[in-house]
């Protein structure tokens, strides 16, 4: 049987480190659009955000992200033409501390960033386990997205 | 390593949280085609294993497994084996009867209705596993929840699609738990559980399965926890032995149930533990921080 060892340092000298920003590229947009209409052409209806796919079916493209109070989510929904998602992908995820989530030039640095380049945030700190994390809220996005969808589009 | 080869990240929000999908040494198409397909491994056990939609496998059974034997997928029955043999080993400590806890404690929806207590029945005796992926619930009483088991299966069975296809090097992170193959060693921080915004120790994974459990947290609102989504079978009320437990074993399914057991039974996991060739780290209520004396990883130390 396992027997169990304290950790030696006494509990006081046991320093966790801050994690004061963490951040993960997954994806360009352009990536994402492959992924979601391929081989499709897509038109700018709304500068940045929204595009409409001609080709492979069409459809609509959303750029879009979640703001919370220490995280962001830049993300991508895929509406097809009968005005169901398609899919979504998650481009950007940032875990933030120090208040940077909301500070226009931190977040600059993200800007136009493929997932092939690692922004220097803490980039060793790739791979986390801990308390695991809801994903309601980008579920919530990806319904607003739909919502607005199906005033403008459908 | 040939220079066709890529590395590739991605990440979709599926069972509840984010579940990454992290691909070495392969070249960008067969590695983009490899991550989708594991993608859909993923979402095709939320399918089946989630409490929340009516048509999962979950969902039937809690309707009528207590009337007649309801057929279920292989991978259900897996789980279901695994979730039994969990029960046993762990004196009651895991059980995946806990749901009707989980609604009283608003983390399941539902339980209005009044269901007649199991009268502490633990759910290894109260499910009956028959031929040809039938199963039988033998107590009218008995709701099931997986949530503290499916997330690993769904990471071991996109490790092994990954695997069938060609990928040499990958690893696959639901949420903090997580598995990884191949020669790379992947270098993984654990959250503290007594205060997720920082990092408490790192561990090195090559070819294992590493899951955690702790009070729940979500930065989306706050840096602080809010309460723990772990249930002690045996009071019907939130695990109190430790803050949070990581655990190491060889599959993340074991890994991430065995985290609840650390999470309910504190030191009294060792056998359980032992008996499953896993190590483990927890921070009990009482503020120390214990390892099995086979755990290989190091403190975080202050930069």
């Amino acid at each position: 049987m396992a027997d169990w060892l304290r950790w030696v340092a006494p509990v006081a000298a046991v320093t966790s480190i801050a994690a004061p920003a963490y951040a993960a590229q997954y994806m360009s947009i352009e990536e994402a659009q492959k992924h979601a209409f391929p081989n499709a052409s897509f038109t700018e209806v709304q500068a940045g955000r929204i595009w409409k796919a001609q080709g492979g079916g069409g459809g609509y493209f959303y750029y879009d992200h979640v703001v919370g109070k220490h995280l962001l989510i830049d993300y991508t929904v895929a509406v097809g033409a009968d005005g169901r998602v398609r899919r979504v992908d998650i481009l950007n995820y940032r875990e933030s501390y120090g208040g940077e989530v909301h500070d226009a030039s931190w977040l600059a640095q993200f800007v136009g960033k493929s997932s092939q380049s690692d922004v220097r945030v803490n980039s060793d700190i790739r791979n986390i386990s801990g308390a695991t994390l809801s994903s309601t809220h980008l579920a919530e996005g990806v319904k607003k997205v739909l919502m607005y969808h199906a005033s403008h589009f459908h | 390593m040939p220079a066709t080869s890529t590395s590739l990240r991605r990440a979709q929000a599926l069972l509840g949280t984010f579940v990454e999908i992290d691909v070495s040494d392969a070249n960008q198409r067969d590695a983009e085609r490899a991550v989708e397909a594991a993608f859909s491994v993923v979402a095709e056990v939320h399918r089946l294993m989630s409490f929340h939609e009516a048509s999962s496998d979950v969902s039937r059974l809690n309707r009528a497994a207590s009337n007649s034997a309801v057929v279920v997928h292989p991978w259900t029955c897996a789980v279901l084996q695994m979730a039994a043999e969990m029960n046993r080993h762990s004196a009651g400590a895991f059980d995946i009867g806990v749901a009707p806890a989980l609604q009283r404690t608003g983390q399941l929806p539902g339980g209005s209705e009044a269901r007649p207590s199991a009268a502490g029945m633990p759910s290894a005796e109260a499910i009956e596993l028959l031929a040809d992926n039938h199963v039988r619930f033998l107590h009218p009483s008995v709701l099931i929840d997986l949530g503290g088991i499916a997330k690993g299966f769904a990471v071991d069975r996109a490790i092994e699609e990954l695997r069938a296809r060609g990928v040499r090097s990958a690893m696959v992170n639901a949420g903090g738990d997580l598995a990884a193959f191949g020669p790379e060693v992947r270098m993984i921080h654990i959250r503290d559980p007594r205060s997720p915004d920082r990092l408490m120790c790192q561990i090195e994974v090559s070819n294992r399965a590493l899951a955690s459990s702790a009070r729940r947290f979500d930065p989306f609102r706050s840096a602080d926890t809010v309460d723990t989504a772990v249930i002690e079978p045996k009071t019907q009320r939130p695990a109190q032995a430790a803050h949070g437990a990581t655990v190491c074993a060889p599959s993340c399914m074991v890994a991430d149930a065995l985290t609840k057991v650390v999470m309910v039974a504190g030191k009294r996991a060792a056998a359980p533990l032992a008996r499953f060739h896993a190590s483990a780290i927890f921070v009990s209520t009482d503020g120390d921080i214990h390892t099995t004396s086979d755990w290989q990883g190091v403190l975080q130390h202050a930069a």
